[in-house]
Parts: C-alpha cells; sequence; structure tokens
C-alpha cells in the first residue's frame, strides 16, 4: 500500500493561457487514475499557488457573463469540493495587498467542506519536498 | 498625433509605453493588463498610471478576473466593447497593441 503524492505549483495568471486551467484539471484528473492502481494505493495532490499565480484565486470571476467560459473560481472550488488539498501563498498575497475575503476559500455553495489554507511560502517548500511528482505552471 | 494603445500584458511593455509621445495619448489596459489598472504591488501603483495619458480599462476583462470598477483609481475609466470601438473610430487616429 502505497500514497503517490503529486505537487501542481500554479505561478501563471488565470487568463490569456492555459497554463492554471491545466494545472487545476490535471489536479482534479489525479484522483481518478486510482482505478489503474493495486488496491489501496492512492494518489493525493496538493495544489498551491504562488506569485502571480495567487491572482487565480479572486472570487467573483465573470468569465461565464462575459464570454461563455468556466472560471479558474468554478476549477478551485471544484478541488475543494473533492478535498483537494489547496494552498495560497501568504506572502504574495500581501506583496498584493489581498485579503482574504477577496479569495476563494471554500465550496459551501457546492456542498465541500475542506477549505483552502494561506500559509507562508516555507510551507509550500514543505509540500515541494514532500511530494514525488512536482509540476509547475 | 492622437495615439491609442492597448496594452494586454501585466509584467511587460511597460518600457515602451514609457518612451512614448503623443499630442493625446490614451491607454486601453485589456486582457492581463487590467492589473496595471487594479493592483497595487508593494503597496505601489503601477508606474505606468503616472504618465500623462488617458487611461481605460476593458469592463468585461476587469469582471472576468475577479474585480469591479470599484477597484480603479479615480483616472481610470471602465469601459465596455462597444465604447472601445467609439474610442478607435473617434478619439485616437492611430493605434498600437503593446
Amino acid at each position: 500500500m502505497a500514497t503517490t503524492k503529486m505537487g501542481f505549483i500554479i505561478k501563471s495568471l488565470p487568463y490569456k493561457t492555459e497554463a492554471s486551467r491545466l494545472a487545476m484539471t490535471h489536479a482534479i484528473a489525479s484522483q481518478t487514475v486510482e482505478i489503474y492502481l493495486e488496491d489501496g494505493d492512492m494518489v493525493e495532490p496538493v495544489v498551491c499557488f504562488i506569485g502571480d499565480g495567487v491572482l487565480n484565486c479572486l472570487k467573483n470571476q465573470a468569465t461565464a457573463k462575459h464570454y461563455d467560459i468556466t472560471s479558474i473560481e468554478m476549477h478551485i472550488r471544484n478541488s475543494l469540493l473533492l478535498d483537494l488539498k489547496v494552498l495560497y501563498c501568504k506572502e504574495d498575497l500581501d506583496r498584493f495587498g489581498i485579503k482574504e475575503d477577496a479569495l476563494i476559500m471554500d465550496a459551501e455553495e457546492l456542498g465541500g467542506e475542506t477549505k483552502a489554507q494561506i500559509v507562508p511560502y516555507s510551507e509550500i517548500q514543505k509540500e515541494m519536498d514532500s511530494v514525488n511528482h512536482l509540476q509547475f505552471f | 498625433m492622437k495615439l491609442g494603445v492597448f496594452m494586454s500584458d501585466y509584467r511587460t511593455g511597460a518600457d515602451v509605453v514609457d518612451r512614448l509621445s503623443a499630442d493625446k495619448l490614451g491607454i486601453i489596459f485589456v486582457g492581463n493588463g487590467i492589473y496595471r489598472a487594479t493592483l497595487k504591488e508593494g503597496g505601489s501603483a503601477d508606474p505606468i498610471l503616472q504618465k500623462s495619458a488617458t487611461f481605460y480599462v476593458l469592463t468585461e476583462d476587469l469582471e472576468s478576473r475577479g474585480f469591479t470598477a470599484a477597484n480603479l483609481a479615480g483616472n481610470i475609466k471602465a469601459v465596455t466593447y462597444s465604447d472601445v470601438v467609439d474610442l478607435i473610430f473617434n478619439d485616437y487616429e492611430k493605434i498600437i497593441w503593446i
């Protein structure tokens, strides 16, 4: 029985490129590979937002209204609904002057119970140290 | 000349805009350029906002990224796609994209 831990580190801005969206869909999809694993084996994804990537985490993204596309906000909420570990870098939020009330912190309206966490970069570094596979987006 | 400048990046292009000169200069933030109009990184507004120009932000791109016109400084005007078309045809002789 083994757990494979995967780190998805998002440093890109939310739109114009597909990097953030790819990271989120990969992180969500990573759980589905369990059907290919041995009994008892698990995959544990962790999603971390650093640098400009923390701007993915602002709520009230109106992409559906203006461009008829799903928002990164919905991807983050779906991740929380699926109990993924989602971390936001505190130092980068502070650098942009972004407060917690402006951020997507939960998926309560979807019935989710897991909350995103604002953590110092040192905690994200620990996550990067602990994962088996590390991917930057 | 009357020059309209579209800025769609957050991290690049400021050096080019900094050297631009025009009798009438309009800077229109679109795409990721809207972060220049909304964020105060390290507590300071983007230096480009010190330039002598008229500033606009495309509302659709502003709201898609989780901001509203309330996040803008007083010298920046939120405009719609339709407004931008009017700016292009009525207010500026030349348009460039940085």
